[in-house]
């Protein structure tokens, strides 16, 4: 092809416009490279979007599905379940979740998962969303900075959450009761935090129970804080009547604890994070005052102690001041003879002002407390068993004085025990004077009593017969005659005045007419008298003419 | 045989008019006459063009296969598929016509594609001789079947717009559709920059 132009295509247009516009061949390379980047952003915002792969063992894998069920973080979705199978060993299920990356903080050490299933409780119900979305992963956020992958789920929700505010305070207890996880604490009836865990001390005798109290409230627990089991009802008897105190009525059925002061405390200072206390049985032992001094006594009984155990109360003037720690029956070979040997603890504390003034005299004499209390046996203090009362049957040991006993044993000692001397009596004394009453009783003679009554009343029976048969008719009869005789009286009355009484009777004109005739003669008289006092003479010569007697 | 560029004839790309072009190797800038295109005996760059945008392709192909191309929520189940797992899915659901379409339009004609066009424009570039009938014809059947490549994407499309029952069902499209798209427009565009008249253009520089 030396000429590569054939003469006949002369006749085909030429091109124009020979304009030489810059080629940007390597302009397309932006092209690529754009790509690129792109894909690597996509990469890069992919990678940093995988959140960190763990591996959560559960017992029981129920309603977990992978592709559908997620891993949820204060219920919004954090991460999904991308494989769920059985452990090596066969006994649980491991679940392989994916966590976001904006979610990887929540792989922290201390953070914990669970199932979120529905559950009802006596608390409420819970995880009720959960049947219509299925079953899915909770997770609460620990507060460690260290990362984990591999984590042991719960099998129920925590109770407390790690977001929640609040301090933990740990509770020691003798029994759990009816406690459990969540139930609910008390403060002057108002739920201030719950019960977020309860164990088993790992020996076995006691329950560690983990309180969680909620901001603002964590602050009122203070060093001097009591706890108590609030739960069920306290139900007492008293003088003033029936007594129901409950905290709410969740307690009743879910337990709950309460926390309170005692009036005598100070005021402490908010406890510290993880302080750790102890639970009372109840409200009462809580809040009683304190025994920080305890005096170990001895007794010994020669008489039976039945009804008397551990707790029964030791009272000394009215005042509980102890209870029974343990009894022992023994016996004495030399008398042949069985009795009881008591051991008790006493809190001096108790009785108060009289405690510090014994105190006070005891430093002033300069003796001991067991000195002290050596005087006061020697002043006949002595322990007996009696009857609170008859009905309920309860017994209490009272410290009383006993002139009697006075100067007698001096307090002994027992392995650094002092031993109280006691004296019989008390529900002895009373089974005795109760028998004596009742023989008295018996020795009545009731039966004769019964029949010289009969007879008696039999007597008065007749007697009142014989009076309605044979005095009334006689009785009546006086009556009407009586009332004839009455009536005769009334007639001669009326007769007498008429005769007497009326102006123009006779009786009344005689008198009057021998009154006029007694009065002319008392006139006469009278003018007699005038003249012999003027005449005394016409005594002897008679009267003498021409003078008129005036 | 006589090539056009041998004749100092160029078409234009344009309208397809025939012109003389006097010298080989001075094609630049020239216009045609009638409709102002510009004329060349070859694609300007033509190689560069394809090799770029394949690579550009390429970079786009592995986001758009790793990353989730669809979230599925059919109430209470949620789904993120990406291209691969989807096909599996239908497949285990039995619907296998299903999953060979998808796997077919979404995963075998793109690497095909890119396989094919590097094979054709390397083979182009090195003046092979080695059956440039059947090479044409496999350009061919790229240009046909590159249209149905964007499948995966009107399907996502079409369900991200249809399938919106609120909390019951609903279909979001993930971050995997803009790389697949982009795979597959690259490859178009590669495709379309391709010279075909380079494979029939042995010993002749461009």
């Amino acid at each position: 092809m030396s000429d590569p132009f054939d003469p006949s295509f002369e006749e085909l247009p030429v091109p124009v416009g020979r304009q030489r516009r810059p080629g940007w061949p390597s302009a397309v390379w932006l092209v690529p490279i754009l790509a690129v980047v792109a894909a690597g952003a996509l990469a890069i915002r992919a990678y940093l979007g995988a959140g960190p792969t763990i591996e959560i063992t559960f017992d029981s894998a129920e309603g977990l599905e992978v592709g559908k069920s997620d891993v949820r973080y204060k219920n919004v979705p954090v991460g999904k379940i991308t494989s769920v199978e059985l452990t090596a060993d066969q006994r649980a299920i491991r679940v392989t979740v994916e966590l976001q990356r904006g979610a990887a903080s929540l792989a922290a050490v201390d953070s914990r998962f669970w199932v979120e299933r529905p559950r009802i409780g006596v608390g409420g119900v819970s995880g009720f969303g959960t049947l219509l979305s299925g079953a899915y992963i909770g997770v609460d956020r620990g507060t460690s900075s260290d990362q984990a992958d591999r984590f042991v789920g719960l099998e129920k929700p925590p109770g407390v959450t790690h977001d929640q505010v609040g301090r933990r305070f740990r509770i020691t207890a003798n029994d759990a009761g009816s406690l459990g996880v969540q139930s609910p604490v008390y403060l002057r009836r108002q739920q201030v935090g719950s019960i977020a865990t309860l164990a088993l001390s790992p020996d076995g005798k006691r329950i560690d129970i983990e309180v969680f109290i909620n901001s603002p409230y964590d602050r009122d627990v203070t060093d001097t804080a009591v706890f108590w089991n609030a739960s069920g009802l306290d139900v007492s008897i008293d003088a003033t009547g029936l007594h129901v105190d409950t905290q709410s009525l969740a307690t009743v059925v879910a337990g709950g604890i309460a926390f309170g002061f005692r009036d005598s405390d100070p005021p402490g200072h908010p406890a510290a994070e993880g302080a750790q206390f102890n639970l009372f049985e109840d409200r009462g032992h809580a809040l009683a005052r304190p025994d920080p001094t305890r005096l170990p006594l001895a007794m010994r009984f020669h008489q039976p102690l039945r009804g008397v155990g551990p707790g029964t109360p030791i009272d000394f003037e009215g005042v509980r001041i102890g209870q029974i720690d343990a009894m022992n029956l023994g016996y004495d070979a030399a008398s042949h003879g069985f009795f009881s040997d008591v051991d008790a603890t006493v809190y001096p504390e108790r009785l108060g002002a009289a405690y510090a003034a014994l105190v006070d005299e005891g430093q002033h004499r300069g003796k001991t407390g067991p000195q002290m209390l050596q005087a006061l046996v020697a002043h006949g203090l002595r322990a007996q068993l009696r009857s609170a009362s008859l009905i309920t049957g309860q017994l209490f040991i009272a410290l009383r004085w006993f002139p009697g006993g006075r100067g007698t044993p001096p307090v002994a000692e027992r392995d650094g025990v002092w031993i109280v001397p006691t004296e019989r009596g008390g529900t002895d004394q009373i089974q005795d004077q109760v028998e004596s009453i009742v023989a008295k009783i018996d020795k009545i003679p009731f039966d004769a009593i019964g029949g010289g009554a009969r007879d008696a009343m039999q007597a008065a029976s007749s007697l009142l017969g014989h009076l309605d048969r044979d005095v009334v008719p006689t009785a009546q009869q006086l009556v009407g005659q009586a009332g004839a005789a009455m009536a005769a009286l009334r007639d001669s009355l009326s007769a007498l005045r008429d005769n007497v009484a009326a102006p123009d009777s006779a009786i009344q004109q005689t008198t009057r007419s021998t009154l006029e005739q007694l009065e002319n003669a008392a006139r006469s008289l009278r003018g007699l008298t005038d003249y012999l006092q003027h005449h005394p003479e016409a005594l002897l010569r008679g009267r003498a003419s021409g003078s008129e007697p005036q | 045989m006589i090539r056009g560029i041998d004749a100092g004839l160029a078409a234009c790309h344009s309208c397809e008019l025939v012109v003389r072009v006097r010298d080989a190797a001075d094609d630049a800038g020239v216009e045609c006459p009638r409709c102002h295109a510009s004329v060349r005996f070859r694609k300007r760059h033509a190689r560069t063009h394809v090799i770029a945008l394949l690579v550009a392709a390429l970079a786009l192909y592995f986001p758009a296969n790793a990353l989730t191309i669809m979230y599925t929520e059919q109430f209470p189940e949620r789904r993120a598929d990406t291209i691969l797992s989807g096909v599996s899915f239908l497949w285990a659901r039995g619907s296998w016509g299903l999953a060979s379409i998808v796997f077919a339009a979404s995963i075998m004609v793109p690497v095909m594609k890119l396989g094919a066009l590097g094979f054709l424009v390397v083979s182009a570039a090195r003046h092979s001789g080695w059956r440039p009938r059947a090479r044409t014809r496999l350009y061919r059947a790229l240009e046909v079947i590159g249209h149905w490549s964007m499948l995966d994407v009107f399907v996502v499309a079409l369900l991200t717009a249809v399938v919106q029952l609120g909390q019951f069902a609903r279909v979001t499209p993930g971050p995997a559709v803009l790389p697949f798209a982009g795979v597959v427009i690259l490859t178009m565009l590669a495709s379309a920059s391709f010279d075909a008249r380079a494979i029939w253009d042995r010993g002749i520089r461009e």
